[in-house]
C-alpha cells in the first residue's frame, strides 16, 4: 500500500492543501494501485449518498413537509415593505400613526410606552390577545416619549413549517426607526 | 424559550435582511437537515420538529446580531444536538429498512437485475452498519455535501480528526463492497 493512501479521500473531496495536493496527483497518476485505490472510493461514495437518499425517500413523509408556497421567499420583503412604509408615515403625534396603521391587520401595531407596563392582575390577558390599540387619550395622557411595538406574526415572515405555530415577534422601534429590541413571542 | 427577549440595536433593513436570509436558509436546508435526522434514526415526524426548533434558534441568533459566519454547519449543528435530545429515537439506527430500499431500487428491473441490486444493497448496508455512529454521521453531513471543516463544527471534532474518519469510514466502505 502507497503511502499516499491515507490522503486519497481527502484529495479525492479538493480538502487537501494545494502543494499536498498537487503531489497527490502527480502520484495517482502514476500509480496504477492508487487509481483502483480512488475508483473504489468513489464508487463507495457514490453507494453511500445513493443509499442514504434512497433511505430518506423510503420514509414516510412528514405533514408539513411539502407545503412551501412559491411566495414564502417574498414574504420576508413585503413585511419590510410594510415596516418602511410604516415608519415613512411616521409623523409627530404618535396617537396618529397608531390611527393609520391600525387598519393593518398584519402587522398588527401596538403603540406603547418606552417601558412596557408589567401585566397586572386585571391584565393577565395571555399577550398574543394584546395585541390592540390603546385609544388616543391613554396616548395622549402619558408624557413619557412614546415608542411603537410591531406584532408581526412570525407566518408572515417565513414559510409555514419554519416555526411552531402562534410565534410572534414584538419590535420595539424607536423614533429614528431602529429597532431597539426584538422579542420573540410565541 | 417563550417571552425570552432580545435587545438589539439593529438597522430596520438589517432585520429585514436577517428574516429574508433565514427564510433562504429554511428552503435550502430543510429537507438536507430533515434527511440528516432521519438518518440519525429520527421519525419523520421528529425530524420536522427538530428541524423547526433549529430554524427557531437560527431566527434568535440573527435577531441577537449573533455571527452569520458559517450559518450551515452552525444549523447542522443545533440540529445534531436535537437529535441527541430525542434520546428515545435517536436508538434507532440508520438501514434499519432494508426492504423497502431494496425494493426501491429495483423498479422495472428484471428479475436478475433485482437480485444482482438487492445483494449489493445488503452487502452496503452490512457495510454501513459496520460503521461507527461518528464515522456514519460523518459521511452523512459528507454526503450533504458539507466541508471538512463544517463537519467538524457538527460534530465537535477536529479538522483533521475528520478527515481521518472520513478516511477510515470510506476505506471501510471500500473494502466490503468491493466483492
Amino acid at each position: 500500500m502507497c503511502n499516499f493512501n491515507g490522503n486519497l479521500v481527502a484529495w479525492m473531496d479538493g480538502e487537501l492543501a494545494s502543494d499536498i495536493a498537487v503531489n497527490v496527483e502527480k502520484h495517482v497518476q502514476s500509480c496504477a494501485d492508487c487509481r483502483r485505490q480512488v475508483a473504489l472510493y468513489e464508487s463507495a461514495s457514490r453507494d453511500f449518498t445513493a443509499y442514504y437518499v434512497m433511505r430518506d425517500q423510503s420514509q414516510p413523509v412528514a405533514v408539513s413537509a411539502n407545503r412551501i408556497p412559491r411566495w414564502a421567499p417574498y414574504a420576508a420583503a413585503v413585511v419590510a415593505i410594510l415596516l418602511v412604509a410604516l415608519m415613512s408615515l411616521r409623523p409627530d403625534k404618535p396617537a396618529q400613526i397608531v390611527s393609520e396603521t391600525a387598519k393593518v391587520t398584519t402587522p398588527a401595531v401596538v403603540e406603547s410606552s418606552a417601558e412596557p407596563a408589567r401585566p397586572t392582575q386585571s391584565q393577565s390577558t395571555p399577550v398574543a390577545h394584546q395585541r390592540h390599540v390603546r385609544n388616543n387619550s391613554q396616548a395622549a395622557e402619558s408624557p413619557a416619549p412614546s415608542a411603537i411595538q410591531i406584532a408581526i406574526p412570525a407566518e408572515a415572515m417565513f414559510p409555514p413549517g419554519a416555526v411552531p405555530e402562534g410565534v410572534a415577534y414584538i419590535a420595539s422601534l424607536a423614533p429614528d426607526g431602529s429597532v431597539q429590541s426584538i422579542r420573540l413571542q410565541p | 424559550m417563550s417571552g425570552d427577549s432580545i435587545s438589539l440595536s439593529l438597522p430596520l433593513s438589517r432585520f429585514a435582511t436577517d428574516a429574508y436570509e433565514a427564510t433562504t436558509l429554511f428552503q435550502e436546508l430543510r429537507k438536507p437537515l430533515a434527511r440528516y435526522l432521519t438518518g440519525l434514526g429520527l421519525s419523520p415526524e421528529e425530524a420536522q420538529d427538530v428541524v423547526q426548533d433549529s430554524f427557531l434558534q437560527l431566527h434568535k441568533h440573527l435577531a441577537a446580531g449573533g455571527s452569520r459566519d458559517n450559518i450551515r454547519s452552525w444549523l447542522f449543528r443545533v440540529a445534531h444536538n436535537g437529535a441527541r435530545n430525542c434520546q428515545q429515537s435517536y436508538a434507532r439506527r440508520m438501514g434499519e429498512s432494508l426492504e423497502p430500499i431494496a425494493g426501491a431500487a429495483s423498479g422495472e428491473a428484471s428479475p436478475e437485475q433485482v437480485v444482482l441490486a438487492k445483494e449489493r444493497f445488503e452487502r452496503l448496508n452490512a457495510a454501513v452498519h459496520s460503521l461507527s455512529e461518528q464515522e456514519r454521521q460523518c459521511l452523512m453531513l459528507r454526503a450533504e455535501g458539507l466541508r471538512y471543516r463544517e463537519i467538524g463544527e457538527v460534530m465537535g471534532i477536529p479538522v483533521s480528526t475528520t478527515a481521518d474518519i472520513v478516511s477510515r469510514a470510506v476505506n471501510k466502505l471500500a473494502e466490503k463492497c468491493d466483492v
